[in-house]
């Protein structure tokens, strides 16, 4: 049973009206708060460090010195390239941090190593913030252990000043008029199941069928592509050597600051939808300053801060209203079409081959 | 013939110079560019440089790799040194071999040395920082430092020291007095290797490296991997300058004092 | 006590030999190569479905390994590290011969050879996407100067890579060569020019004799790391090959298939080794016969 019972709601509803500090002491008073899964160990006073692996770039300016001068607590904030190499490293043993920030499709993997901690709800009094579209998600059911801090998609971005017409539909890779012109990302996820997309298969399919269908597909777009490219693109959209960019929706709206000529959209036979959330990790060594970390991430004002810097939409439906750049949650309709990223599993090894052939090919 | 000889030379050399350079001068310009994207000229700014102030993540990422690249310089030159006169002036069972450990050292691609590494730490409990990072840079630099030190010995006679033995030197004297010397160039050239290598290297030192010890690649590559932030320039920028300053006046007290 | 020491290593040359080497080889033995041994144990194992590996012995990796795809993987990246050396030689041996002729300015251009590698790797590529793409500094000055209509395309293409492959290692390639070549005696080439060579015989004759040693060592040093290079191709080549650097990297990643990434870590290491041993033996045979 996952969802919040009535004695959890009230004690969250008052921590929540009360100042953060004393939402520790107020939960260590109501020792057996833990329920759905989450531990309830006490976990001592807050400690005086607190060390953060996060994807970079992913951070408001005030949001760590915010938490240090409130907290007293002193926080170190290595970052991270991409989910797999933080993967590697915490699968090949590195210790010493708290706090990361796999996205959803890494959940599987953390599961299966044991790498995170069940997280304590009593230190978690914003908890109510959190948006129901990632209460209880998929891939952490019952919100075990993790608190989701931001979501988005891949879709296209183009500019409209450049373009015959708005693409809709991933077929727009195929067409030679934008030769040399467009990019999808460097990302055998993102390419691979953009085109079983639009096959109007499962992006996490690891049929070898429907995967050769997405390989010659692919392969018919490479010619037009100029490149695969992820992030860096941005600065070639805004310049205009690239008009039509497979992008995930953030770093559009990063781009789209700068070129308000620049759209993006969500290709109509559907997309991949993604979670960022914060773990605490099993082997942590502040783990009350990580929850305390965690909790101050899911005030509203905090997490409308990292959502107006990041582009992405923020999981905190209370920070919603205080974003400058509003990101709407997909609507019914919309998540019709998106898909969560899953873990591969024995599959990986066929799509890793099939992206090694695209690439020779 | 001879001056046309050399004169193509040095042309060449000169071009090769404008090629290493000119990407640097690029950035030199685009961090006083007033754009985030630095897409094209937006006028002129300090604002890059003023933000550098506020990064202490920048400033704390270049003191490690100061601190981290001459320790480890300072290690592996000494060491890579031996190893170059062992190879090049002795014979001694399982020469070959060492010396074919040395070259597979160079060709580990990066992830298996960083990960191997990180392993191997995680195994006999070192935990990891700064100190794991320098072991990490010491271990893949050794490599470069003992192939271009050997560069040098191979073929430098060694007549000298034999003379000066032969004045009553003993071998210890022949070699500080004598060797080093002559070694020095190869030396220079693979310490300037090794710290270089150690100061830019990203893959190996993102798996060995634990909390708070980030290395200014680390915190560099987070920031240009989904847009180039300028500020990045300006701290390159800054280093350029002011490392050619230093070595310029050094340089400068060198020449003053032979003279 | 020194000299007494000193006397037991001159009659005992192995022995001195091998405490030269000691501190060395111990460091190598115990960072390099016993946590090596650990991921060749990794080849011959099972898959790990997330990460690392699962018991169960096979030799199924390298065998995978041999499949026409990934030796063509292989072939294509030692042809980019050919091309790339030879590049390296071309552009660095008159840079490594200018410094080591210079007097007054010696220092300070050896200094200006490696001082663009103290920016770091990625801002360099950067600045070269800058000044490749299509609205980048290059194509803007040959529009200005009217050599050009239209952009022509740098930035994506096969020059573009081995432009980024040749940047990143010509110091490789001109510190050993400079190394050799600073022993060379302006009175060797008054000789040479007294007997009556002119310039291309005496470099022929003289110099290139004279850096073969830094040459050798330049090439090793460029062909090797520039194996396992790949972001040159991903960043300036619009990441539209496979290296085996990428390969072997996204099996420890995306693929989570650490076995086969090491397997074919090992395969291209023991490429080399066979190279490299090759070449110590004739080296050694022809310094026992000369």
């Amino acid at each position: 049973m996952t969802r919040p019972t009535r004695r959890e709601f009230l004690r969250r509803l008052t921590a929540s009206a009360l100042a953060a500090p004393v939402v520790g002491s107020l939960g260590s008073c109501t020792a057996k708060a833990g329920q759905g899964g989450t531990t309830d160990d006490d976990l001592g006073p807050i400690e005086k460090d607190l060390s953060l692996y996060l994807w970079s770039d992913y951070l408001a300016d005030t949001t760590v010195p915010e938490f240090e001068r409130e907290f007293g607590v002193r926080v170190t904030v290595d970052t991270y390239e991409s989910n797999e190499e933080m993967a590697a490293k915490l699968i090949a043993g590195a210790s010493g941090y708290d706090v990361v920030l796999p996205s959803s499709y890494l959940f599987p993997l953390f599961h299966a190593n044991r790498l995170a901690l069940p997280l304590n709800r009593k230190y978690l009094g914003n908890w109510s913030n959190v948006a129901p579209l990632f209460v209880n998600p998929s891939w952490d059911p019952g919100n075990r252990i993790s608190v989701p801090w931001a979501w988005g998609t891949t879709g296209i971005a183009y500019r409209r000043d450049l373009v015959d017409a708005p693409p809709t539909s991933w077929a727009v890779f195929h067409d030679a008029r934008y030769r040399g012109k467009m990019t999808m990302l460097d990302d055998y996820r993102d390419v691979i199941g953009s085109f079983l997309k639009f096959r109007g298969r499962s992006l996490n399919s690891v049929d070898p069928s429907e995967l050769e269908q997405a390989k010659a597909d692919a392969l018919a777009a490479k010619p037009n592509l100029k490149a695969y490219l992820s992030g860096p693109v941005k600065s070639q959209l805004i310049a205009g050597d690239v008009v039509i960019a497979q992008l995930w929706n953030g770093d559009a709206s990063q781009a789209i600051a700068e070129q308000p000529e620049i759209g993006f959209v969500v290709p109509e036979e559907g997309s991949m939808i993604f979670a960022d959330a914060l773990v605490v990790l099993a082997n942590a060594p502040h783990k009350r300053a990580a929850h305390e970390f965690l909790n101050y991430i899911l005030r509203p004002e905090v997490a409308a801060a990292i959502s107006d810097k990041t582009g992405y939409g923020s999981a905190n439906q209370a920070a919603v209203p205080l974003t400058r750049a509003k990101v709407p949650y997909p609507t019914e309709a919309d998540l019709a079409r998106l898909e969560y990223q899953t873990d591969l599993g024995g599959g990986a090894e066929l799509w890793d081959r099939i992206w090694t052939e695209i690439k020779s090919g | 013939m001879t001056r046309r000889f050399s004169r193509w030379l040095v042309a060449s050399a000169a071009l090769v110079y404008l090629f290493l350079h000119a990407p640097v001068l690029a950035l030199m310009v685009f961090s006083f560019n007033d754009s985030k994207f630095s897409a094209s000229w937006m006028g002129f700014t300090l604002e890059w440089y003023r933000r550098l102030v506020e990064r202490d993540d920048i400033l704390l990422g270049l003191g490690r790799s100061l601190a981290i690249g001459l320790g480890a310089t300072v290690v592996a030159t000494g060491l890579g040194t031996l190893l170059a006169l062992a190879f090049h002036r002795h014979r001694f069972p399982g020469k070959r071999a060492a010396e074919s450990l040395l070259y597979l050292a160079i060709v580990t691609p990066e992830i298996i040395m960083g990960i191997s590494l990180l392993a191997a730490f995680v195994a006999v409990g070192f935990s990891l920082g700064t100190l794991t990072v320098a072991i990490a840079h010491v271990t893949f630099s050794i490599s470069f430092v003992a192939v271009v030190v050997g560069a040098r010995l191979r073929g430098m006679d060694r007549n000298l020291e034999e003379a000066a033995m032969m004045l009553g030197a003993d071998e210890w004297e022949a070699f500080w007095k004598v060797t080093v010397p002559s070694l020095m160039p190869g030396i220079v050239a693979g310490a300037l290797l090794a710290f270089t290598m150690s100061f830019d290297d990203y893959v190996i030192t993102s798996f060995v490296a634990g909390p708070g010890s980030s290395t200014l690649p680390l915190v560099v590559y987070g920031m240009v991997r989904r847009n180039i932030e300028p500020s990045i320039n300006a701290i390159s920028t800054l280093i350029v300058v002011i490392t050619s300053l230093l070595i310029y006046l050094a340089d400068r007290s060198m020449r003053r004092s032979a003279r | 006590m020194r000299r007494r020491l000193l006397r037991w290593f001159a009659r005992r040359p192995a022995a001195s030999g091998g405490a030269l080497a000691a501190p060395g080889l111990l460091w190598v033995a115990a960072f390099f190569l016993a946590p090596i041994a650990v991921m060749l144990g990794y080849s011959v194992r099972e898959r790990g479905l997330y990460g690392g590996v699962a018991p169960g012995l096979t030799l199924e990796h390298y065998g995978r390994f041999l499949e026409p795809l990934y030796l063509e993987v292989l072939g294509r990246t030692v042809l980019w590290a050919l091309v790339t050396t030879a590049a390296c030689l071309l552009l660095g041996y008159p840079v490594a011969y200018v410094i080591a002729r210079a007097k007054r300015w010696r220092q300070i251009l050896l200094f200006l050879v490696i001082l663009p590698f103290w920016t770091s790797f990625l801002v360099r590529m950067f600045a070269m996407i800058f000044l490749l793409r299509d609205t980048g500094l290059v194509n803007t000055l040959l529009q200005r100067l009217g050599l050009t209509t239209d952009p022509i395309q740098l930035l994506y293409t096969p020059g573009a890579v081995l432009i980024g492959m040749v940047y990143g290692f010509l110091p490789l390639m001109v510190l050993p060569i400079y190394a050799s070549l600073e022993k060379l005696d302006d009175s060797l080439l008054e000789a040479a020019e007294v007997l009556g060579a002119n310039g291309p015989t005496r470099f022929a004759r003289v110099v290139w004799p004279l850096s073969l040693p830094g040459v050798v060592a330049g090439c090793l040093l460029t062909f090797i790391p520039a194996l396992g290079s790949f972001v040159p191709s991903d960043l300036l080549g619009g990441a539209k090959q496979v290296m085996i650097g990428n390969l072997i990297q996204n099996q420890f990643t995306a693929a989570r298939n650490w076995p086969f990434g090491s397997a074919a870590a090992f395969a291209m290491m023991a490429l080399v080794l066979v190279a490299v041993v090759g070449y110590l033996r004739r080296r050694d045979a022809r310094e026992v016969v000369g």
